[in-house]
C-alpha cells in the first residue's frame, strides 16, 4: 500500500498530483504557502475551497463522516510520518520514549502508556533499528534535550519511521541546522524514503538542496505553483521569479 | 505611560487602605511591661531550651528533647499524610481543569477548585473540628482540602502553559487526545509540577505545625503551651525546629531537582 496525493484548488488554484513513492521537494520563499500545503496533505488542515484527496479519499469528508470514517482518518494519520521544523519532541524524555510515541495512534491507551513507561523487547529492538538507520543508535537512552539540533531532527525522523509510514512529510526539516548538517539530513530523508519506497514530500528553503536530491520540484510563490517539474529543467528565469522580491511582499514572514 | 498610571493607581489604593484603617504609629502603645517582655523574648533567641524551663517537672515526664523529636515527627507525618491526599485529589482535578478538557467539564471543576482553596486550612480546621471532632484525620483533611485546590489550580495552569508542539505532533499521528496528552504534554509539564508539589510540601509542614494550636500533637501545640507559660527559651527551640525542618526539605528538594530536572 502506498499513498498517493491529489490536491486541487488549494491555496490559490493549486492542482497537484503526487504519485505513490514519489520524491518531491516543495520550494519557495517564506510565506509562499509551503507549510499550509504540507499540513493539508497531512490532514491537519482542510482547504476552505477545493479538495485534498489521499488514495482517492477526501480527508475533510472523512472528518465530517461517520464514526467509521473518522476511524479511517485516524488510521490514515497514523501511517503518515510528519517531521516538523521544530522537531516537536518532548525535551525531557529519553530518545526511546519519543520514538515509541510515534505508534500511539496505532495502539490502545493502555498499550501506548506501557510502551512509554517500559517498552517491551520488540519495541526496544525496533526503536534501536530505526535509530541506527538515522545514525544515532548510541543515543537511545539519552535525554532528548542533551542532543544537538540535527540529532534531535534525526530523532523526529526515527519517530516518523517507527510509525511504519507509507508517506513521509517534512516541513522545513533543516531550517534550524547548519548547511553541512542540513545536506546530510536531506540526503538521509531521501535515502530512507527510496529504500522503503515511501512517498516523500519535503518543503525546503534551499533550492540547491532540492535540485541536488529530488527528481521533482514544485515551486510555490504567494500560494500559487510557479513551476512543477524536474530540477534540471528549471530555467534561471523561473528561479528568479520564485525568489524575486517585489514591493508588497517585502517584510512579510 | 500606561504602566506609570497603573503604578500610581496602586499606590493610591494602598494609601487609601492605610487611611481607611486609621493606621498610625501613635496607635502602637506598648502595654505596661510589654517592651521588657519583648526584650526577654528576643534575648532568649540565643539560648534555646534543651530541657524543660519549668521549675517543677513531674518525675515521670519524658525528656524534653525526646518530646521535641516526637513533635517534629508528628509534624512531618501530618504534612506527609495531608500532602499525599492532596496529590491524590489535586492531580486529577488539575488535569480536568486544564484547557484541553471540554468547557462543560472544565468550568464546574474550576469552580470546585476555587471553593476548596478560597477557605484557609485554619478555617477548615475550625469547621471540621466542630463536625468531626478531635482526630488526626480531621487535621489531615483540613490541610488537604485547600492544598488539593491550590495544587489543582497550579497544575492546570502549568499544563496550559506547557508548549504543545509535541502534543500536536502526536495528534497528527492519529493518537487520541488522551494518548497525546500522556505522551506529549504531561511529561513536558511534569518537572515543574513536581517542583511545585515539593514546595507545597514545605507549606504543608508549616500548616501542620500551626494546626497544633488547635491541640493536634504537632510543634504548634508545644509552641503555644511554652509561649503561654512565658517559657521563651522553649519557644525558640520550637521555632528553630520549624526553620530546620523547612531548610532540610529545601535542601532535599534542590537535590531531587538536580537529579531529575537538570
Amino acid at each position: 500500500m502506498a499513498h498517493s496525493f491529489a490536491a486541487a484548488a488549494v491555496l490559490r488554484g493549486i492542482d497537484l498530483r503526487i504519485g505513490a513513492g514519489e520524491l518531491l521537494a516543495v520550494v519557495g520563499p517564506s510565506g509562499a504557502g509551503k507549510t499550509t500545503l504540507l499540513r493539508i496533505l497531512s490532514g491537519a488542515l482542510f482547504p476552505a475551497r477545493g479538495r485534498a484527496l489521499v488514495d482517492g479519499q477526501c480527508l475533510a469528508d472523512l472528518l465530517q463522516g461517520s464514526r467509521e470514517q473518522r476511524r479511517q482518518l485516524r488510521a490514515h494519520r497514523s501511517r503518515l510520518g510528519f517531521v516538523h521544523q521544530d522537531h516537536a519532541l518532548v525535551p525531557n524524555l529519553r530518545v526511546v520514549q519519543n520514538v515509541v510515541a510515534g505508534r500511539f495512534g496505532q495502539r490502545g491507551l493502555w498499550r501506548a502508556l506501557r510502551s512509554l513507561v517500559r517498552p517491551d523487547q520488540g519495541d526496544s529492538e525496533e526503536v534501536l533499528r530505526v535509530l541506527e538507520r538515522v545514525g544515532i543508535g548510541a543515543k537511545m537512552f539519552h535525554r532528548t534535550d542533551t542532543l544537538s539540533g540535527g540529532q534531535q531532527q534525526r530523532v523526529a525522523i526515527a519517530r516518523a519511521l517507527f510509525q511504519h509510514p507509507t508517506a513521509l512529510l517534512a516541513d522545513e526539516p533543516v531550517a534550524s541546522v547548519d548547511p553541512a548538517r542540513a545536506r546530510a539530513l536531506v540526503q538521509l530523508l531521501v535515502a530512507v524514503a527510496a529504500e522503503i519506497g515511501l512517498t516523500l514530500v519535503v518543503s525546503l528553503h534551499d533550492l540547491g538542496l532540492a535540485r541536488e536530491f529530488f527528481p521533482r520540484l514544485v515551486g510555490l510563490r504567494e500560494g500559487g505553483v510557479i513551476f512543477d517539474g524536474c530540477g534540471a529543467d528549471l530555467a534561471q528565469s523561473e528561479v528568479d521569479a520564485l525568489y524575486l522580491l517585489d514591493g508588497h511582499d517585502q517584510g512579510q514572514a | 505611560m500606561r504602566r506609570g498610571l497603573v503604578l500610581v493607581a496602586l499606590l493610591v489604593c494602598g494609601l487609601a487602605a492605610f487611611l481607611a484603617l486609621g493606621l498610625g504609629f501613635g496607635d502602637l502603645v506598648p502595654r505596661p511591661g510589654g517592651l521588657k517582655l519583648a526584650g526577654e523574648f528576643l534575648g532568649a533567641a540565643w539560648r534555646p531550651a534543651l530541657d524543660y524551663q519549668a521549675d517543677f517537672v513531674p518525675q515521670n515526664a519524658p525528656a524534653f528533647l525526646s518530646v521535641a523529636l516526637a513533635a517534629l515527627r508528628k509534624t512531618l507525618l501530618f504534612a506527609a499524610a495531608a500532602m499525599s491526599l492532596s496529590l491524590l485529589i489535586g492531580t486529577p482535578l488539575g488535569l480536568l481543569g486544564s484547557a484541553l478538557v471540554p468547557a462543560r467539564v472544565r468550568l464546574p471543576v474550576r469552580v470546585l477548585i476555587a471553593l476548596m482553596r478560597s477557605v484557609h486550612e485554619l478555617l477548615w480546621a475550625v469547621v471540621l473540628l466542630a463536625a468531626l471532632g478531635m482526630s488526626s484525620l480531621t487535621a489531615v483533611i483540613a490541610i488537604a482540602i485547600p492544598f488539593s485546590g491550590t495544587l489543582a489550580k497550579v497544575f492546570s495552569e502549568l499544563l496550559d502553559e506547557a508548549p504543545t508542539t509535541a502534543y500536536r505532533a502526536l495528534r497528527g499521528t492519529g493518537a487520541t487526545p488522551l494518548q497525546a496528552f500522556l505522551g506529549g504534554l504531561l511529561p513536558v509539564a511534569a518537572p515543574d509540577m513536581g517542583a511545585y508539589a515539593f514546595y507545597r510540601f514545605e507549606c504543608a509542614v508549616r500548616s501542620s505545625a500551626v494546626l497544633g494550636f488547635f491541640g493536634f500533637p504537632t510543634i504548634g501545640y508545644y509552641l503555644k503551651r511554652s509561649f503561654e507559660n512565658l517559657h521563651y527559651r522553649e519557644v525558640w527551640t520550637w521555632l528553630y525546629m520549624i526553620v530546620l525542618l523547612v531548610l532540610v526539605l529545601e535542601w532535599w528538594s534542590a537535590h531531587l531537582r538536580r537529579r531529575f530536572v537538570a
